[in-house]
């Protein structure tokens, strides 16, 4: 593994025991791909989230899920059975020589096994805990099942998203769990923060369905200020300032009310700016009364021409406009190519390469261009148990011999 | 406010509407001095102070007045820098440095400052100077192509979901650039793109399309990743009032049947095992939406949950707001705003269990700390403030 320089890692020295499934491993990976040390710790035969697709080749296998392996890039990999009395043992000294640990077991999970907050941190008194759940640790739903369409659905992103003849819509991908993610992320930075003032550590409870509603935009503010309940309609925002229309060959996102004197002499200069041209649409209010008359026309317009040609030639006028993209597209981004966006990470034990998007930022005093793939299950257990516990080799096999690792 | 773990870490705030307010708003939650710098000309639209918007995003933080416009106003953000710990930007490229307030400039002044530049597209490439507000990212990213059924042309998600996903990355990449300051010393200067952050959301499908080479389809609610049937949205009693339900093993398949009263189901060879359900999952979700068309989705929700099978009430902003089990966890908090009064905010979902939430303070009005910043912090004189009003610079 190829080692950073400790005087440009940004996270470095900051020791991190990830012990979370589907829901959290994207909170570790940020922190890891900041140049944290982390170590996931898997149930023997690998983590429930390998199960999760898409697979590689299509070919459902633990060492091909491509959800796994896009959020555990980075992390070193061992596995242990907190269920065996030996791995909670080895779990507590590894607990005693890392700063945080996360997890994302049901509320009780850990206290059940004599791993409590209050137990872990008698020996480890700065430890950081951090518990990722669909609910959060209290509260009446606080032992109810979750996954990302119930935290969609309780936080609030289904009812606004769809149209009014679809049912509610669930955003795609697991976004529930990575906006919890990034709030644990942040959470874990914070506990930091406060550790080096009151030496004390934290115990961080994150709800799924909190970092939901904590996402919403206007859904809250809407009803809090306006008594008013936002409804879903389609692909037009929720304040009409944009809608998605046809083009020739897919989809381009226009506003509908920015420039808009500009967007009638562009439209003019090709003969298709119909009645728009009157002066009763220069009024915003009777713009915003005649939208679907307005959609009608600049739709006609629109399935001229495609979408790259209104995107590009509508920044060069200003208009914050954008094609609907698929993720075939994206790979071809002239502006992700330019930024390096996609990096190329080895996976030797199949002998190829695979583009993976790194981290949004770039940190001009720090490098974040150490990228490892994630650990196959097991990878790191000598590393680990030997170099850093200490264990000998007879020890290991005798702990594996009765599944404590 | 100013006694949390941030206490005494102080932030030069030129953000504006979300993406970046959003981030300032999560380290002016845990105790940092957010100096917001407002003025007339831009305090319009969702920047008025006294919008539901302004104040749901800029608790907790100052507010000062400075005309950017005005050739003083560059030497007065000079000094400010010059106290401050970070300087956070989203306006498009080359706004700073026009005003004379790169990152170079700014480290003459301070050598270990922090400055967060968080444009739509990022600092450089050939988008560099392109307008995106969220929805046109989501459009970028694949989200609002993947947030769609099958059928019909895509929809999306209903909100501007990008500005807090960018205004996430844009906190974490601060805490991340104070741990490395607190060890080395040394500032740094991020460039924080937009664009990439709502796609680092996208990851998996995008290595499907790099790795497999694969058109992906939007598939609604369904997902050929899930690992689960019945899994989807459902609909119940009453008016547009929905539930979801996501079964992903055997026993909780039985224990579906079971609450259904039909176990018989689980002896029908097509629904014998999870693949044999996704196979069938029309028929499936038929007979399961007979079923939840007859209940509330409080209901449904409470009979699943309690035979251990995920299950969940699709809530509006009414139900959000009156959710007992978030009230129990105090996630809605009373804030007294001046003019606006009674408010009501959401909490951090960073609960930290063994640290008491600070003391919130509502959104400030506009220019409300020009006096504490410009003569306590900055040390003008009264006279000095009053000439700096009456020229229009403070404003």
């Amino acid at each position: 593994m190829k080692t950073r320089d400790p005087n440009m890692n940004l996270l470095e020295g900051i020791r991190i025991l990830d012990l979370a499934d589907e829901k959290a491993s994207f909170c570790t990976k940020l922190l890891a791909d900041m140049g944290a040390s982390v170590i996931k710790v898997e149930r023997p035969g690998g983590d429930v989230s390998r199960k999760i697709g898409p697979f590689l080749g299509d070919f459902p296998h633990p060492e091909r899920s491509l959800f796994f392996l896009h959020n555990n890039t980075n992390k070193l990999g061992i596995t242990l059975n907190l269920e065996h009395s030996e791995g909670k043992r080895i779990f507590r000294r590894l607990v005693d020589r890392v700063d945080v640990v996360v997890e994302s077991f049901s509320p009780g999970y850990l206290k059940d096994r004599g791993l409590s907050f209050e137990i872990l941190s008698r020996t480890n008194p700065k430890l950081i805990l951090v518990s990722v759940t669909g609910f959060g640790q209290e509260g009446p739903r606080s032992q109810y099942k979750s996954c990302d369409i119930v935290s969609s659905a309780f936080g609030g992103q289904m009812y606004v998203s769809g149209s009014p003849s679809t049912p509610p819509l669930k955003p795609f991908g697991e976004q529930s769990y990575y906006a919890a993610s990034l709030f644990a992320a942040i959470g874990i930075l914070l506990a930091l923060r406060k550790r080096n003032l009151s030496g004390e550590g934290e115990h961080i409870d994150i709800s799924l369905q909190e970092a939901v509603v904590s996402t919403l935009e206007h859904v809250m503010i809407q009803y809090f200020y306006e008594k008013t309940i936002p409804k879903r309609q389609g692909s037009l925002h929720w304040n009409n300032s944009f809608c998605i229309l046809p083009c020739k060959d897919g989809h381009i996102l226009m506003s509908l009310f920015q420039r808009w004197e500009t967007l009638v002499e562009w439209m003019d200069s090709e003969g298709m700016a119909e009645d728009l041209k009157d002066e009763k649409y220069k009024r915003e209010e009777f713009r915003q009364n005649h939208l679907d008359h307005i959609v009608e026309v600049l739709e006609r317009w629109t399935k001229r021409h495609t979408a790259n040609e209104l995107f590009e030639l509508g920044q060069l006028m200003r208009f914050p406009w954008a094609p609907v993209c698929s993720p075939e597209k994206i790979l071809e981004s002239p502006q992700l190519k330019s930024r390096g966006f996609f990096v190329e990470v080895g996976h030797p034990e199949i002998g190829t390469f695979i583009q993976y998007p790194r981290a949004p930022y770039k940190f001009d005093g720090c490098s974040l261009d150490r990228w490892e793939r994630a650990p196959l299950v097991g990878e790191d257990n000598m590393e680990i148990y030997q170099r850093e516990l200490g264990l000998s080799e007879e020890e290991l096999k005798r702990l594996s011999s009765i599944h404590a690792i | 406010m100013n006694q949390g773990i941030l206490k005494g870490l102080r932030i030069l705030d030129f953000t504006w509407v979300l993406a970046g307010p959003y981030a300032t708003r999560i380290l002016a939650d845990f105790g940092a001095e957010v100096i917001k710098v407002q003025s007339k000309k831009t305090a319009g639209g969702a920047e008025s102070n006294l919008t539901g918007y302004f104040s749901h995003w800029n608790r907790n933080k100052r507010s000062i007045t400075l005309d950017m416009s005005t050739p003083e106003a560059k030497e007065i953000v000079l000094r400010l820098a010059r106290i401050s710990d970070v300087v956070i930007e989203n306006f498009s490229t080359r706004v700073m440095s026009n005003w004379g307030l790169d990152y170079e400039r700014l480290k003459e002044v301070r050598p270990d400052i922090i400055m967060v530049s968080m444009s739509g597209m990022g600092q450089t490439g050939p988008w560099k100077d392109f307008v995106a507000f969220g929805p046109a990212l989501q459009a970028l990213s694949g989200l609002t192509y993947l947030t769609s059924f099958a059928q019909e042309s895509p929809l999306g998600v209903g909100y501007a979901y990008a500005d807090p996903v960018a205004g996430l990355h844009a906190a974490l990449a601060i805490l991340a650039a104070l741990e490395f300051r607190d060890r080395t010393g040394k500032g740094q200067c991020i460039d924080l793109s937009q664009y990439e952050a709502m796609c680092t959301l996208l990851g998996p499908a995008l290595l499907n399309a790099s790795a497999n080479h694969k058109d992906i389809s939007p598939q609604g609610n369904h997902s050929d990743n899930v690992s689960a049937a019945p899994y989807g949205c459902y609909q119940c009693s009453g008016a547009d009032r929905w539930c979801v339900i996501g079964v992903f093993n055997e026993s909780e398949w039985e224990s579906l049947c079971n609450i259904l009263g039909r176990p018989d189901w689980t002896r029908e060879e097509r629904f014998s095992h999870l693949s044999k359900r996704k196979e069938n999952k029309e028929d499936l979700d038929r007979f399961l939406e007979q079923w939840t068309l007859q209940h509330s989705p409080e209901e449904v929700v409470n009979l699943l949950q309690q035979g251990g099978v995920a299950a969940g009430v699709v809530q509006n902003a009414e139900d959000l707001a009156n959710d007992p089990h978030l009230m129990a966890r105090d996630f809605f908090v009373p804030l007294e705003h001046p003019v606006l009064g009674k408010t009501v905010a959401d909490a951090s979902p960073i609960k930290f269990k063994k640290n008491s939430r600070d003391k919130w303070k509502a959104a400030p009005l506009l220019g409300e700390d020009n006096r504490y910043v410009y003569t306590e912090l900055l040390g003008f004189t009264e006279g000095e403030l009053s000439s700096y009003i009456e020229k229009g610079i403070i404003t």
